[in-house]
């Protein structure tokens, strides 16, 4: 069964008849030059713009989707994560159960999954912007929603957390998640089961990543060559532990 | 952060606050009634006290405490509704609308067919304000797009009630009475008033269970929406009602200033952002506030209402602004 499923989304002016099909149990890199449409493209299929064309999750479209019912489906992640009211860090987590009755179940373990647990009593117009981008993200993870789409999760974050918020996506997608991230590091979109590439408002390719990122479609695309080098290689000490609900 | 007995406490103190100062209201006047006195006039024991109380003071302090919950708790929907601690009934132009229909109801000299007029009029000129307010900014409805479009809607509505003013047809008697009206007052109100503010009542019921759903919004509306808030009808919802409370409130005092967004922002210092402890600590708060301004203008002198609320209110908002700067 497929968890997204997007027919000739329309956006005026931003998205071109895009269609896609994307699997439960996936990690999925939305990558494309700025202004390509990538956050368009997240927004329209959270169901959160006017657009033409289809959008279906798990087989079921939007429109028959009762809003309650939406916000225990799917997550969606700001690219900008804003707050003009002094909601504690905890509060603002806890309103990813608003759709389960604010029953609370995994607000804790959500906290502890993005290292937010020393920070849960403090207003959260306190926070610097990468602390506040973990903040979204916990409360994305409260859901418990099995589609999750995050529009540039990592841009804000440091390396560390940014790390974790990939090793989160993973794990969630071994429980049958499905994971959107929209991404600007293509080295870092290697890492995801699938890769889809926007370019002026259309898909340009989609596929496993060593079938899309190749130097012609790089060239065509993002205007860059493609040099494969030792380089720096990051990754999560063994001992950390992955907490998660 | 707000320290939690804080908030246990507050609502407790609200309504101690909200009842000592009712009785202060029946007490203080040109005849001051001890509680002695005021327990037998309410029952009717002593004539005279008894004449004071039901004729005058109790209508007055039922319509302070009215007008207070429903300007407070209009502001706060405001706030949410545009996720800025600095909005108030005020800056839509709907306190503006309010006074322009009335103004043009009294220069008319409609006022005098039936005392509904005044607070039909002012209805009905609320909801025009809003209503352009939506119009003007309904493409992208962006919060700075439509508190722009407040802004000058504010100032068209107070130019068509300088002009209504200024005509040398409208009669002296009349000019005063728009006056009277402009600047916000208590005095003569009557039970007839009292029973033309009751809806805030049914506004306030109405407003109680949204509070949840008021905390998702002030956190952006996409957000909302994306956690199985229905927007768009929270928004209306929101929408109508703070109208609406402005209005009625605006109708039975005439303008009174400030109280929308000082009381929320007082209530929000000690408490914290959470609006299911704001709606009732403003529906109470704002008619506390209200009250210890009518008591206070009263004692001094004779102070107006709204004269007392912007005496207060303005150097507040100032602060505020500063702070903020």
């Amino acid at each position: 069964m497929s968890a997204l499923t997007l027919q000739n989304l329309t956006v005026p002016g931003r998205l071109n008849a895009v269609s896609l099909d994307l699997p439960a149990g996936a990690t999925v890199a939305l990558v494309g030059p700025n202004g390509s449409g990538k956050s368009t493209l997240l927004q329209a299929a959270a169901g959160l713009l006017p657009c033409a064309g289809r959008v279906l999750w798990h087989g079921r479209a939007l429109g028959e989707i009762p809003f309650m019912e939406r916000g225990r489906l799917a997550a969606w992640v700001p690219q900008e994560a804003q707050f003009e009211f002094g909601y504690s860090v905890r509060s603002v987590v806890a309103q990813g159960r608003f759709a389960h009755g604010d029953d609370a179940v995994g607000v804790e373990s959500a906290l502890a999954a993005l290292d937010l647990l020393m920070l849960a009593e403090r207003p959260v117009n306190q926070l610097s912007g990468g602390e506040r981008h973990r903040v979204l993200l916990a409360r994305a993870l409260a859901t418990a929603a099995p589609l999750q789409l995050w529009d540039e999760p990592l841009a804000a974050l440091d390396v560390r957390h940014a790390l974790q918020a990939i090793v989160l996506a993973d794990t969630l997608k071994r429980t049958g998640g499905t994971v959107v991230f929209s991404l600007h590091d293509l080295r870092i979109a290697q890492c995801f089961d699938y890769i889809v590439v926007l370019h002026a408002g259309r898909i340009a390719a989609q596929g496993k990543p060593e079938a899309v990122l190749t130097p012609e479609l790089l060239l065509a695309v993002f205007g860059v060559q493609v040099q494969i080098a030792p380089s720096l290689t990051l990754s999560l000490p063994p001992s950390l532990p992955s907490s998660l609900p | 952060m707000p320290s939690s007995s804080r908030q246990r406490l507050a609502l407790p103190i609200a309504v101690t606050a909200l009842v000592a100062l009712a009785l202060l209201s029946l007490a203080v006047g040109d005849m001051p009634l001890s509680l002695r006195e005021i327990g037998h006039g309410l029952m009717n024991r002593d004539s005279l006290a008894g004449t004071i109380l039901w004729q005058i003071r109790l209508p007055r302090l039922l319509v302070a405490v009215l007008v207070g919950a429903a300007l407070s708790s209009s502001g706060l929907v405001m706030q949410a509704y545009f996720r800025n601690s600095l909005a108030s009934p005020g800056l839509l132009g709907v306190s503006s609308g309010g006074a322009a229909g009335a103004v043009i109801a009294i220069a008319a000299g409609w006022a005098g067919f039936s005392l509904l007029v005044l607070p039909v009029a002012a209805i009905i000129g609320a909801m025009l304000a809003t209503a352009a307010v939506l119009s003007l900014a309904r493409k992208g409805a962006s919060t700075e797009r439509l508190l722009l479009a407040g802004v000058a809607l504010n100032a068209l509505l107070g130019a068509v009630t300088s002009y209504v003013l200024s005509q040398a047809n409208v009669s002296f008697e009349r000019n005063g009475q728009i006056l009277f009206w402009l600047l916000g007052g208590l005095e003569d109100r009557t039970w007839e008033h009292a029973v033309m503010a009751f809806p805030i009542v049914l506004g306030a019921i109405c407003l109680w269970p949204l509070g949840r759903q008021m905390d998702l919004l002030s956190l952006g509306a996409d957000e909302a929406q994306s956690l199985g808030v229905n927007v768009r009808r929270l928004r209306r919802q929101l929408l109508v009602l703070s109208t609406l409370l402005t209005a009625l409130g605006t109708a039975v005092a005439g303008t009174v200033g400030f109280v929308g967004l000082i009381v929320p922002h007082l209530l929000r210092l000690l408490v914290g952002p959470e609006h299911k402890r704001l709606v009732p600590l403003s529906l109470i708060g704002g008619a506390a506030f209200v009250l210890a301004c009518d008591v206070l203008g009263r004692s001094v002198g004779g102070l107006r209402l709204g004269i007392v609320t912007s005496l207060v209110g303005g150097p507040y908002f100032l602060w505020l602004l500063r702070r903020s700067a």
